[in-house]
């Protein structure tokens, strides 16, 4: 990685201009001038835009010098450190960076955002909540800049949070509906379940690469660091690392993204005002999980599971999406739905290996998306619409709206792939990337996924001109439907007028970049006729972010460009058939009633999930605090003063006087008393006093004790009262021979019980060094002639070269061999008897090991006794 | 004064507690600001521990007077990085809950005083206490004050609550005392002389058996403290019961003295015992995390919800000291602080709410944003930094003990128990979004439903001045959180080390042996970017 050495104060003062302006707007706006604050608002956006500009100049400046991997950065201060096994500080820093990447992005935000920043101040401008609207918004500017200029993944995760955050309070901006405000905590907490993973997924990348820094993960992962298999309870042995950590990052993507399981919270998100929807909910903060994988592209890159899941889930989010869409009423609605669809071709880019397609189709849809929301808001304010608007009680609008009509056209056009706007330029490349991973993978699984990518993409693809279409049509073409209506609060309002300046100019540059956005990356080949074009934005891209190269090959071309064509035709084809200039659902009559209520009723997952996921959770909580009042309290304090109270009174009662009572008391004590004297206890224990061996009994009262130090039937003393005994072993009281193995490193101890016949030692429980030996067959142990013997079979221990095949252990003390101790040792029994005052006799006897080195020079007669066969 | 910085830490309340009897008690007003003035008096002495260094392993301000020499009890105390946060702590906390306190406790006011200032002086003396005997006399000290704040002060069932809490904590206590005295009395046995210094008593190396008892007994006083699952249940009563002022002090200090206690005590004296015992009771903690979040979300009364979500706190605090490295110890006494700032705001602002309303149960509640803005703001931060977001205190602390779970038994820790424990933890900040959205839900959005709450006044004066130092360090330590780590980590380091050195002592590996341990193979556990040094290096 190339740093540029010198800081970058502009890349902190774009985050900190909207941070400030929220401050501002938050703690004192409802004591400043309603001007003051819109001007505070769109004016913090715009200078970080500026402020954008030049750092992207400058960066294209480096570019043009010839500098590959040019990157602006901005070291602020270091927040704090992790510390990992090997020891090493991990520190996380506070610092930003741009690069080809994330200044593009950069862009995006800064410059749509300040558009909706300016028509805000239109739209909200009756609202009472102004200030706190525009501190919100600038807070979610400042957090998404953190999170697209973070250079490392926890400070990216700071604006990852951070922007959920203002999601959360924006959706719930008009927190008087309490449905709004739940909406809001519905999308908190579906992130929340994403955020999840993207903080296990942080943990097992910093495990492996010993930095948090997109740079150096990035730099690993090229270097295969990522490829290892390991155990991961309780599945076993998993293929590699990057499958795991990317599919918990995806995990993260699929909650900010809104791809399946997690985009439920998306359509309902759709509470928040209309500036919200299209700046959070469609242009910017939506994609930050299509960002997350650009960014670790050539991580996610090593994965072929990982990337293949990404693919099918983005396919079928994607083609469910876009069904819901084709079936609902509402203008936002219809929209939150075709974000999700859109979405979903952002994830199959990735997941076909096409990062920088699905990427540049971030690019267009924020501009033909914030239009197309910011469209439908002035519809809304043009209605007097509050929440949403019906499109059946629209149409004919394009008289009364001019402006907002034909920025529509535009971006509907754009976003069904009409040729030479910027969604067909985006799209075409998705399907390119589907096309080409067929013909170029060998792998079946990856084929299959490339089919599945394909084939369901087109699918979406005609849904999505279809419902654009759907949608235009009813609202701007035939007879205005609520032109009759009074506003009794059931229509909308029966003159419609077009908005102000503040919002028709917003929606004139985004119209614009709606056409035009796609120009940056045309394909690198034209289709049909194959020309080769210069594609500017996959050459800037290829700085930061991997990826398949395009096919070169025309039939892959044509097929994809020809897919994508005939899906357009198809889609805004039967729109117009089916609607143009109608005013009733006719899709509604020609398809089964309960096939159309279904998908109507967005295949009814929120109720699925309510059911499966959060019914039984719910429960379970319940059930929680009930256990916690009744069973865990009174198992911890009603049962322990009760028990206090019940003994005390079952004692008290005792006391009452009657002698029988305390006779019968008395007879028991006494007889308990004798039972416990009858007869002696037996114990013998071994203790080593300075060289010699002691036996000690266990005392007791009038005990008498005699001896067999060897347990050979004979006793050596007679009875006396000395419980203390210092017999002599020979080698013929040895019992059994066995080896001791110690291996400090690892805490293992073991016994191997010897004979004439090989026994094996069990290595996995010995040092790493003997661990590593490579040898057919384990090492084995044996008595042979009086001395062990260790046979290693070829092996090698860990650091030598010369380790003779068989190993001879000197006797009676313990040899190191790599860390690990071997004794040979031997054990002998002794028995003792004892008898009390009632004449009752009880024996006891203990097999113990002698200590090391008590017979050293008996010890190969000590093996030769063993060898003629025990007792 | 400077070199007895820690005996006047001790004094200051004491003599203040005296004084505060000494003044008549018609005149509630002096009470009052003489016992605010001597605490914050206490503050500003105690901020002096700031400035000593920290950086090498010890015990600094140390202070030894033989007490009771044939016993060997003496009055030692000392500081050092990982008490020093929990003195300043207690300092900071103990004056913000006695100003609040003065909104709504308007009975007995000079035995309250007195109480508070007594239950001060027992805190910083369990906090800095390195006796095992003063440690036992400062435990049992902050005990009585706190049992007479919940029984006197308390609210309808106090007298239940405050006999539960106080049985809990003394059964705890007396097992832990019997402990003590076994192990001085192994010491005497050995060394033939009596002592209660923790320094000395830690040269001890028990045999394994023992140490589990001595070590469960220990356990459960301390566990009791925590609290850990299941010893909680005193927990929400006493927290119900008890004066906000007596809540915060309970939720912010009280419950530290339990970790603390671990740290300083139960750890040190029992390496092979922490070293067994410790991963189960950090999985009690992974248990707590989850099983306070479901309880706290059931829950109708919001301070009761507030105490639940305590025990989820305390889960995450204990899953981290277990995990026994720099990232899980660091966060967990990072997370005491921020589970002292941000769980004594809440209580702060349940109390807010209780003083107008005289009601805490959410049904009662709804709309509350619109009538007390601010209000509601000061909640939502403060919601935000117990349920760990980024950029607040919260995240820190959690994101180190997570790390630390993570990294416990290697570099790639996917294959063994402590990953499954990370990843159920981490589930924990899924279930703190999920109860405390639901409060902020029930309480401040929606229609204002009930007449009464329509007209409530916003934050006053006091109660502003009493959050505004708590949503200052919820931003501080989000945002600069090395300002605490750099004083806390050496000594944490010396704390892991010294533990395992001891600990692979006792399993009869010499020093050198491990210093050879310590030589890392750069194959086995290397990342990627230690690789890339080494090459960098050559």
């Amino acid at each position: 990685m190339h740093e540029d050495a010198s800081q970058q104060l502009a890349l902190l003062l774009i985050i900190l201009f909207p941070l400030a302006g929220a401050v501002v707007n938050g703690l004192f706006g409802r004591r400043l001038p309603r001007s003051l604050v819109g001007f505070i608002g769109v004016g913090s956006v715009t200078v970080s835009f500026i402020l954008s500009i030049t750092a992207f100049a400058e960066l294209f400046a480096l570019r043009g010098e010839g500098v590959h991997e040019a990157v602006l950065t901005y070291q602020f201060y270091e927040w704090f450190s992790l510390k990992l096994p090997s020891g090493a500080e991990v520190a996380i820093n506070v610092r930003f960076l741009m690069d080809s990447l994330s200044g593009v992005m950069t862009l995006i935000v800064t410059g749509v955002g300040g558009l909706i920043h300016l028509y805000s101040v239109g739209y909200m401008s009756d609202d009472d909540g102004y200030p706190r609207f525009f501190s919100y918004l600038n807070l979610f500017m400042a957090s998404m800049l953190i999170l697209v200029l973070g250079s490392s993944l926890p400070v990216m995760f700071v604006g990852w949070e951070g922007v959920g955050l203002c999601s959360y309070l924006l959706i719930g901006y008009w927190y008087e509906n309490r449905d709004y405000a739940s909406a809001g905590r519905k999308a908190f907490v579906a992130n929340r379940v994403g955020d999840f993973g993207v903080l296990i997924g942080m943990f097992i990348l910093v495990g492996v690469v010993g930095s948090f820094e997109f740079a150096d993960i990035n730099a690993a992962a090229a270097q295969g660091y990522f490829r290892k298999d390991f155990m991961m309870w309780p599945f076993g042995v998993v293929p590699s690392i990057a499958t795991v950590a990317c599919l918990f990052l995806f995990l993260g993507c699929t909650g900010k993204s809104a791809q399946i399981p997690l985009y439920v919270w998306l359509p309902d998100a759709m509470a928040g005002p209309t500036p919200v929807s299209a700046l959070i909910h469609a242009a910017t903060m939506v994609t930050a999980g299509v960002y997350l994988c650009c960014r670790l592209s050539p991580l996610f890159i090593t994965s072929d599971v990982a990337m293949s899941v990404i693919a099918v889930t983005g396919t079928l989010t994607a083609l469910l999406a876009a069904t819901i869409a084709v079936t609902q009423r509402e203008m936002k609605k219809i929209l939150a739905y075709s974000t999700v669809s859109q979405l979903g071709f952002m994830f199959a880019a990735v997941g076909v290996g096409y990062f920088a397609a699905g990427f540049f189709h971030v690019f267009t849809h924020a501009f033909f998306k914030a239009c197309l929301f910011l469209g439908a808001g002035s519809v809304m304010h043009a209605v007097h619409a509050h929440g949403d608007a019906d499109i059946f009680k629209l149409g004919g609008l394009k008289k009364q709206l001019p402006t907002t009509r034909w920025t529509f056209l535009v971006s509907c056009l754009a976003i069904a792939g009409v040729p030479l706007t910027s969604g067909f330029f985006s799209k075409d490349e998705i399907l390119l990337g589907a096309t080409a991973q067929i013909f170029r993978s060998d792998d079946s699984l990856m084929v299959a996924v490339g089919w599945f990518t394909l084939i369901g993409l087109t699918l979406a693809a005609v849904m999505t001109a279809f419902y654009m279409f759907r949608l235009y049509f009813l609202t701007f073409t035939g007879e205005y439907r609520s032109a009759g209506e009074s506003s009794d609060g059931h229509g909308y309002d029966a003159h419609p007028h077009e908005s102000p300046a503040s919002m028709k100019i917003p929606l004139i540059f985004l119209g614009l970049g709606a056409i035009f956005a796609g120009y940056l990356g045309m394909p690198h080949i034209t289709p049909f006729v194959g020309t080769h074009l210069p594609s500017w934005w996959g050459h800037w891209m290829e700085a930061s972010v991997a990826g398949h190269a395009l096919p070169e090959s025309m039939n892959t071309i044509n097929i994809a460009s020809g897919l994508a064509l005939a899906a357009m035709a198809i889609g805004i084809g039967s729109a117009w058939v089916l609607y143009r200039n109608k005013s009733k659902d006719v899709l509604a009559e020609k398809v089964p009633a309960r096939l159309y209520a279904l998908v109507f009723d967005k295949w009814r997952v929120d109720e699925l999930y309510d059911t499966v996921i959060i019914g039984p959770i719910k429960q379970v909580a319940t059930l929680v605090g009930r256990i916690d009042m009744t069973f865990v309290d009174a198992l911890l304090t009603r049962l322990p003063s009760f028990n206090a109270r019940e003994v005390g009174r079952f004692l008290s009662r005792m006391q009452n006087g009657v002698v029988h009572t305390y006779g019968m008391v008395l007879v028991i004590g006494v007889v308990s008393v004798m039972a416990m004297f009858w007869t002696p206890r037996a114990h013998v224990e071994g203790a080593l006093e300075g060289e010699t061996l002691q036996l000690v009994a266990a005392p007791g009262f009038g005990y008498e004790y005699r001896w067999d130090g060897d347990s050979d039937g004979e006793f050596e003393s007679g009875w006396s009262t000395k419980r203390i005994y210092a017999p002599t072993y020979g080698p013929e009281d040895v019992r059994k021979i066995f080896l001791y193995v110690r291996s400090p490193r690892t805490g293992a101890s073991d016994h191997y019980s010897l004979t004439e016949q090989w026994t094996r030692l069990d290595l996995a429980r010995l040092d790493a060094a003997w661990r590593r030996t490579q040898g057919s067959l384990p090492i084995v142990a044996r008595l042979e002639d009086g001395k062990v013997q260790l046979r290693m079979n070829g092996a090698q221990v860990f650091g030598r070269t010369d380790t003779p095949d068989v190993i001879e252990l000197p006797t009676g003390r313990g040899t190191g061999i790599e860390n690990v101790l071997m004794v040979p040792r031997a054990t002998v029994e002794a028995t003792v008897e004892v008898r009390n005052a009632f004449g009752n006799v009880s024996t006891a006897s203990r097999e113990m090991t002698l200590p090391d080195g008590y017979l050293p020079e008996q010890h190969a007669l000590l093996l030769d006794a063993t060898k003629e066969g025990s007792r | 004064m400077s070199t007895h910085t820690l005996t006047w830490l001790l004094a200051i309340p004491l003599l203040g507690s005296v004084a505060v009897l000494a003044i008549p008690r018609s005149r509630e007003g002096i009470i009052k600001k003489f016992s605010i003035g001597v605490m914050l008096v206490e503050f500003v002495v105690s901020l002096r521990l700031y400035w000593v260094d920290y950086s090498t392993p010890g015990y600094r301000l140390v202070e030894q007077v033989t007490w009771v020499e044939s016993l060997g009890i003496s009055y030692k105390l000392g500081v050092d990085g990982l008490s020093l946060w929990l003195v300043l702590l207690t300092t900071a906390l103990t004056p913000i809950a006695l100003y609040a306190s003065w909104g709504s406790i308007t009975t007995r006011i000079k035995e309250y005083a007195f109480s508070f200032l007594l239950l001060e002086l027992g805190m910083l003396g369990a906090f800095v206490a390195l006796d095992l005997f003063l440690f036992y006399v400062f435990w049992e000290l902050m005990l009585v004050p706190m049992y007479l704040i919940i029984g006197v002060w308390g609210g309808k069932d106090r007298v239940y609550a405050a006999v539960k809490f106080f049985l809990y904590t003394f059964f705890g206590s007396l097992l832990m005392l019997v402990a003590i005295l076994y192990i001085v009395a192994a010491y005497k046995e050995l060394t033939g002389q009596y002592t209660f210094d923790l320094e000395k008593l830690t040269t001890l190396m028990l045999p394994a058996v023992p140490q589990y008892l001595l070590f469960s007994a220990f356990a459960v006083a301390f566990a009791i403290k925590v609290p850990m699952f299941p010893f909680h249940t005193w927990l929400p009563d006493a927290h119900v019961q008890a004066p906000t002022g007596g809540s915060v002090i309970l939720a912010a200090v009280l419950l530290k003295l339990g970790i603390y206690g671990f740290i300083r005590f139960a750890m040190p004296l029992f390496p092979v015992a922490s070293q067994v015992i410790g991963p189960t009771l950090a999985a009690f903690g992974v248990l707590g995390i989850i099983y306070g979040a479901y309880a706290a979300w059931v829950q109708r009364d919001l301070k009761k919800l507030v105490a639940y979500s305590s025990v989820s706190h305390m889960g995450f605090i204990l899953l981290g000291l277990f995990a026994m490295n720099r990232n899980g110890v660091s966060g967990a006494i990072l997370q005491m602080i921020n589970h002292g700032v941000s769980t004594g705001a809440l209580f702060l602002l349940v109390g807010v709410i209780y003083d107008r309303r005289h009601s805490r149960m959410l049904d009662d509640f709804g709309g509350l944003a619109k009538v007390m803005p601010w209000y509601a703001t000061a909640f939502v931060i403060i919601t935000m930094s117990s349920i760990g977001l980024p950029g607040t205190n919260g995240f820190v602390g959690e994101f180190m003990i997570l790390g630390g779970a993570f990294f416990s038994r290697g570099a790639v820790g996917l294959g063994n128990n402590w990953f499954v424990m990370t990843l159920l933890a981490a589930t924990g900040v899924i279930f703190a979004a999920v109860y405390m959205l639901h409060a902020v839900l029930r309480m401040f959005w929606g229609k204002v439903t009930h007449p009464e709450n329509e007209s409530l006044p916003d934050l006053n004066r006091r109660e502003a001045w009493a959050l505004i130092p708590l949503v200052a360090l919820v931003f501080w330590i989000g945002l600069y959180p090395k300002f605490f780590l750099d004083k806390m980590n050496p000594s944490v380091d010396a704390f892991i080390s010294d533990f395992s050195i001891r600990y692979r002592q006792s399993q009869g590996i010499s020093k050198a042996q491990l210093a050879d341990l310590k030589a890392i193979d750069p194959e086995e556990s290397g990342s990627y970017v230690l690789a890339r040094h080494a090459e960098e290096g050559r």
